[in-house]
């Protein structure tokens, strides 16, 4: 993850506007372009979800393979806060958020001394417990059925108040929450705390040997990513009007796996974001021709771990540095051209 | 005194209930371990390659063969107990050749952090899985078996179900097997060699990518064989291989990597505790492994019987 120097130190970079410039322009084309609004609804809550949990794999290297408890429990959290505490927007996506962050604070408690294929494995089975629980606690999840009737409560800002129940206003409104993300979390992987992250990744026991609680470190980034996790699960509960187990499954925690490591989180701030994009549209135009979309997706993702685990940031890193090169050896040679001249 | 007799006869069921079970987790596992143990490599396509065996023995079982028809007329007009033994040699097998061929792109992996393998396989498992359902559909199957192991029988006044004996019986079979296999044959002698220092094993002039090849085709084989035998109880669907995989991780995990016997005490262990559990919670039994596996991975860090491996780094 090479940021440059003055990128690295800013709130917002050119790139972060871009994105979020064109994003906020999709609703005027996206249903000239044969979509709908719900799909960027989906992807950018995907790519919030996506872009929490690369913290944890694409930044400190922990692989955690069931991410989707911390997702679904947001969900929960949020419509259950709805129905039996308070029908108010802010305090539901905290109460999604701070749920997620204490349940990952729990598991994180557990598996934080653990490395490698072991640390794998408890987050796979801490998902389970999770999934398991959300599937059989039929008076408080409603079981397989899902729980039901989540309303888009309004956006309140004490001066004006948004209704979020069309699409394009909800759209608008997880932009805005995407955007406070993207800049928090560019921030956060920039600062000392995110660099101890990095040297965790590039090697544990080094890093504790300079003098940093590692332990702390992988504990307190679970917490944090699964809180992220839980608000991107709120607002997709929102979203749906409705939060199921199936977003805890195995499968579900496979594909956010599947979607960072496709759009290159190995190696960028943006890979999350761009497999987060790249899966839903592979799912809404493959999945138009064949039934079997998955299994395209698949074989393009063990495809990207046996010949390019960098993913599409990667190619594009690549492309741009031997782009630049040409460029300096064209200019190179300019010069040479006009040195010789008297 | 009666209080005491009365617990032990409506235990019973459930101990035997879980005894059994615990076989089949351990013959689940079998493949699993194999892989993990002797190649350090974790295949979460193991799963699917289960059910994939699942679903080929019901292929050739069944009369979905792609035959000309005076041909399948005489298969079919074969007693069903000469059907389900030929099924259970080719299925597994064929699910073998697609071992090989997933080891072929696995082994591109080898000597890199463990976790491609670990990404590289679940990618498997999706596409296999998609192609199941590709192929067959997501709606449930039931593999005939011969009327010999089917039914039930009366055994102080319950009904048993003479197949998970037989079952079980068929484990405890190919768990001795596998054993005798790597502990008694010079092949098994020569693969363990190749899981303890590879490069000896390769100065000595034995080829490494054919033997890892082998394991590897062999584990298959073993799922499919699994698949075989647990479809029966547990029906034939898409889904058996996500349900298969689970378990067979976390008795790996729970007996300790590259322990044998850690496996199959772990695989038992976790078979009674959900047949005991189901007794008292059946709605969450399935929960009890994960809490158990929680609860000895806490206080142990390598498991029951657990070694030092690449694994954890």
């Amino acid at each position: 993850m090479e940021q440059s120097g003055r990128d690295a130190a800013r709130l917002v970079t050119p790139a972060m506007l871009a994105v979020v410039l064109v994003l906020a322009s999709l609703p005027l084309w996206i249903d000239k372009v044969g979509l709908y609004p719900y799909l960027g609804i989906e992807i950018l809550i995907w790519a919030l979800y996506a872009l929490s949990f690369n913290l944890l794999l694409g930044y400190t290297g922990l692989p955690s393979f069931g991410h989707g408890a911390y997702f679904g429990i947001g969900a929960y959290a949020f419509g259950l806060f709805q129905h039996h505490v308070a029908a108010n927007l802010w305090l539901c996506l905290l109460a999604a958020a701070l749920a997620a962050l204490l349940a990952g604070a729990a598991v994180a408690a557990f598996i934080s001394h653990r490395r490698g294929i072991y640390y794998a494995f408890m987050t796979i089975a801490f998902g389970q417990v999770f999934w398991v629980v959300a599937i059989k606690a039929h008076s408080l999840t409603g079981g397989e059925d899902g729980l039901l009737r989540i309303s888009r409560l309004p956006a309140d800002f004490g001066l004006v108040t948004f209704d979020l129940a069309d699409n394009v206003a909800l759209f608008y409104f997880v932009l805005a929450i995407f955007a406070l993300a993207l800049a928090g979390l560019w921030r956060l992987v920039n600062s000392p705390y995110g660099r101890i992250l990095q040297a965790i990744r590039q090697n544990e026991t080094r890093a504790a040997f300079v003098g940093y609680d590692v332990w702390l470190y992988k504990f307190s980034v679970f917490a944090l990513s699964a809180g992220i996790s839980g608000l991107a699960g709120g607002l997709f509960a929102m979203a749906q009007s409705s939060a199921f187990p199936d977003v805890m499954s195995l499968h579900y925690s496979g594909y956010v796996v599947m979607m960072t490591l496709v759009g290159g989180g190995l190696v960028s701030f943006w890979g999350p974001v761009i497999g987060a994009a790249l899966f839903l549209l592979a799912r809404d135009v493959i999945g138009a021709v064949t039934t079997g979309w998955m299994l395209w997706f698949g074989l393009l993702f063990m495809a990207v771990v046996l010949f390019k685990p960098e993913g599409i940031a990667g190619w594009w890193q690549d492309w741009s540095r031997t782009r630049v090169g040409n460029g300096e050896r064209g200019l190179a040679r300019l010069r040479a051209i006009l040195g010789r001249r008297p | 005194m009666f209080f005491l007799c009365e617990t032990g006869v409506t235990l019973l069921p459930h101990l035997l209930n879980g005894l059994t079970l615990g076989l089949l987790f351990a013959l689940i596992a079998l493949g699993f371990m194999l892989i993990v143990g002797l190649m350090e490599q974790i295949n979460l396509a193991h799963g699917s390659l289960f059910a994939l065996g699942a679903y080929l023995a019901f292929v050739l079982i069944g009369a979905r063969l792609p035959l000309p028809p005076d041909w399948q007329l005489a298969w079919l007009s074969l007693p069903l107990g000469w059907r389900y033994a030929a099924a259970l040699v080719f299925a597994p097998l064929l699910t073998a050749l697609a071992g090989m061929l997933l080891e072929i792109c696995v082994r591109r992996t080898y000597g890199k952090d463990p976790l491609y393998g670990l990404l590289l396989t679940f990618g498997a498992a999706m596409v296999i899985e998609e192609l199941i359902r590709l192929v067959w559909g997501t709606r449930d199957y039931v593999l005939p078996v011969p009327q010999g192991i089917s039914g039930g029988m009366i055994f102080w006044d319950l009904i048993w179900s003479t197949y998970r004996f037989y079952a079980a019986g068929f484990a405890l079979g190919a768990i001795a097997l596998v054993w005798l296999f790597i502990e008694r044959t010079p092949y098994g002698a020569i693969i363990k060699a190749g899981a303890h220092d590879s490069e000896i094993v390769r100065a000595l002039g034995i080829n490494l990518a054919r033997l890892r090849l082998f394991v590897f085709a062999f584990g298959t084989l073993l799922a499919a064989v699994a698949g075989i035998i647990v479809a029966p109880i547990w029906g034939i669907r898409p889904h058996m291989g996500v349900d298969a995989v689970v378990p067979a991780f976390l008795i790996i995990v729970l007996g300790g990597v590259g322990s044998f016997w850690g496996a199959v005490s772990a695989g038992i262990l976790v078979g009674l505790l959900v047949g005991l559990s189901g007794a008292y919670a059946s709605e969450w039994s399935l929960l009890s492994m994960y809490l158990l596996l929680i609860a000895v991975v806490t206080f142990r860090a390598r498991g029951l019987f657990g070694k030092k491996s690449l694994l954890e780094a």
